[in-house]
C-alpha cells in the first residue's frame, strides 16, 4: 500500500486523537479548578475527600482507570447499573477527564499558593469582597503562574490519548499499527511520530503565545 | 468628635503578647508618625485598625462607629461600611501585577459601584496627576521603579476618597534615592489636611511632616506628643537609645 493511501487513513485516526484531546481539555480544566477550590476551602472533610481523590487519580495508571470506567463501573454494587457507560469513546473520555482534572487541580493549587498574600490584603483594604478578589485578582494571577505547567500537561495529554486504543478505539496509533501489520513496512511509525510531533508543536506555539500575551 | 478613638488594644499571636495596652485618639488632620524598635508591634497595631488583624481586647471607633468594642467585633457585613473611609499603603506596594496602572486604580471602585466608569476614569487621571504619574496610565506595574510603584499605590488608595490613610513603612523597600519622591507625596497630602498614620524609620521626615509622634515599645505606648516633646527632649533613655541607633 503506497504512502498516499496511508496519510488519509492516519489523518482520520488523528481526528479521534484530537477529539479526545479537546474534550478532555475542555472539561478537565474547569473540573480541576473546582477541585482546587474544594481542596482549599476551610472544610476539613471536603479537603480530605478531594485529597484522597487526587491521590488515587495520580497514584494509579491512567490505563487502569480507563479499564475501570469501561469494564469495571457496571460491577459497582447497587449503583453499578446507573454508572454503566456503553459508548467506548465516552467511557474513555470520562476516565481522561477525571484523571487530568486531578493533575490540573494540583497545578492550580500550586499557582494559588504562589499568589502573594499582599494581593489579598490590598484587595481587602480597597473594599473588595472575597468573591471579587478571587475572580479579579487571584484567578488571573494563578492562571498565569500555572500556564507553563498546563502547557506541559497538554503535551503529555496529546500523547496519552493513545491509551484509548486499549478499549478498542481506533486512533492515530491504532491506524498506524494496522498499516504496519498489513504492509510489513515500519515507516508508517515514522509518519505517526511526525503527526504527534506536529500536534505537540502546535500546542507549544499556542502556549508560548498565551504566555507572552498574559505576561506581566 | 475625634476621627478615631482607640482604647486599650490587646493582641497576642499564640503566647506572644504583641499589643499589651495601646490607646490613641486621632483628630482630623493629624499626621501621626509611629516609631519604635523592630518587633514593638507597629505593623500589628496599624493592621488591626483596618481589620487585617483581629485584636483580642479593646475598642476601635472610627468616625463614631465602632469596629470593635471590648474585643467584640461588629458583624462582617457591617465592617466594610465602617472601614469605607480608610485606606492603607503597604511596604511592598502590592499593586496588582496583571493590570495596568489605570486598571489598578479602577478595579476596586468599579467593583463597589462607587461611581460610573467615565467619572472614575476622570478621577483616576486626577489622582495619578497628583502623584506625578499621569503619563504611566497605560503602563504595567512591572515597568515602574519602586518609587513610582509606591506613588501609584498611594493614588490607588486615594481613589476611595479616604478620610484616614495608613502607611506601613512606605519607603523601607525603596532605594535611598527613591524615598524622597514618595515622602514628598505624603507631605503634599498632609498639606491638604489628610489624616494619616505612618509607620516609618525616617526620623527626619517624621520630625518635619508629622504633628504627633507615637512611640511604641514592647506592645505599649511609650510616648505620644509633638515631635519636639518626643524626639528632641523626651528624657526617656529607651527613646534616646532608639534614636541613636537609627540616626
Ligand atoms: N502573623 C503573625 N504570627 C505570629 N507572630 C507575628 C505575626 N505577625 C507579627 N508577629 C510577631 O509580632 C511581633 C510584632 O510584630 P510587628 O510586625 O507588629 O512589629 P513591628 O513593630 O512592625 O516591627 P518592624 O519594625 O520589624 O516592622 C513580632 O515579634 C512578630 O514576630
Ligand atoms: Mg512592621
Amino acid at each position: 500500500m503506497p504512502l498516499q493511501q496511508w496519510i488519509p487513513q492516519m489523518a482520520e485516526g488523528c481526528v479521534l486523537t484530537i477529539k479526545l484531546f479537546l474534550i478532555t481539555a475542555l472539561f478537565s480544566v474547569p473540573l480541576g479548578l473546582v477541585f482546587t477550590f474544594l481542596y482549599t476551602t476551610k472544610n476539613k472533610l471536603i479537603n480530605k475527600i478531594v485529597g484522597l481523590y487526587i491521590l488515587i487519580m495520580r497514584g494509579t495508571p491512567l490505563l487502569l482507570q480507563i479499564f475501570f470506567v469501561y469494564f469495571g463501573l457496571p460491577y459497582v454494587p447497587v449503583i453499578g447499573e446507573y454508572l454503566t457507560i456503553n459508548d467506548r469513546f465516552t467511557a474513555g473520555a470520562v476516565a481522561f477527564i477525571l484523571n487530568y482534572a486531578a493533575y490540573f487541580a494540583e497545578i492550580f493549587r500550586g499557582g494559588l499558593l504562589s499568589v502573594d498574600k499582599g494581593q489579598y490584603e490590598a484587595a481587602k483594604v480597597l473594599g473588595m469582597t472575597d468573591m471579587q478578589t478571587r475572580f479579579k485578582i487571584v484567578l488571573p494571577q494563578m492562571f498565569r503562574i500555572a500556564l507553563p505547567s498546563v502547557s506541559n500537561e497538554a503535551i503529555v495529554l496529546i500523547k496519552d490519548t493513545a491509551l484509548i486504543t486499549a478499549i478498542g478505539l481506533t486512533d492515530l496509533l491504532k491506524v498506524t499499527q494496522t498499516i504496519v501489520n498489513r504492509t510489513t513496512n515500519i515507516s508508517a511509525f515514522a509518519v505517526a511520530a511526525l503527526f504527534y510531533l506536529v500536534m505537540s508543536y502546535v500546542l507549544t506555539v499556542f502556549f508560548k503565545f498565551l504566555e507572552k500575551k498574559f505576561s506581566f | 468628635m475625634s476621627l478615631m478613638q482607640i482604647n486599650n488594644l490587646k493582641k497576642s499571636f499564640g503566647n506572644l503578647e504583641v499589643l499589651k495596652d495601646i490607646s490613641l485618639t486621632v483628630e482630623k488632620g493629624d499626621v501621626i508618625a509611629v516609631l519604635g524598635p523592630s518587633g514593638s508591634g507597629k505593623s500589628t497595631f496599624l493592621r488591626s485598625l483596618i481589620d487585617l488583624e483581629t485584636v483580642d481586647g479593646g475598642d476601635i471607633i472610627i468616625e463614631g462607629k465602632p469596629l470593635c468594642q471590648g474585643g467584640k467585633y461588629i458583624p462582617m457585613k457591617e465592617r466594610k461600611q465602617v472601614l469605607d473611609k480608610m485606606g492603607m499603603v503597604f511596604q511592598h506596594f502590592n499593586l496588582f501585577p496583571h493590570m495596568n496602572i489605570e486598571k489598578n486604580l479602577l478595579v476596586a471602585p468599579l467593583c463597589a459601584k462607587q461611581a460610573d466608569k467615565d467619572s472614575l476614569k476622570e478621577e483616576a487621571k486626577k489622582v495619578l496627576d497628583k502623584v506625578g504619574l499621569l503619563d504611566k496610565l497605560n503602563d504595567m506595574p512591572s515597568t515602574l521603579s519602586g518609587g513610582q510603584k509606591q506613588r501609584v499605590a498611594i493614588a490607588r488608595a486615594l481613589m476611595r476618597n479616604p478620610d484616614i490613610l495608613l502607611f506601613d513603612e512606605p519607603t523601607s523597600a525603596l532605594d535611598p534615592e527613591l524615598t524622597g519622591e514618595v515622602l514628598n507625596v505624603i507631605k503634599e497630602l498632609s498639606d491638604e489636611k489628610m489624616t494619616m498614620l505612618i509607620v516609618t524609620h525616617e526620623i527626619g521626615f517624621a520630625h518635619e511632616a508629622a504633628n504627633k509622634i507615637l512611640f511604641m515599645d514592647g506592645g505599649y505606648v511609650l510616648a505620644f506628643g509633638t515631635p519636639q516633646e518626643v524626639l528632641d527632649n523626651s528624657g526617656n533613655p529607651r527613646i534616646e537609645a532608639f534614636l541613636n541607633k537609627v540616626l
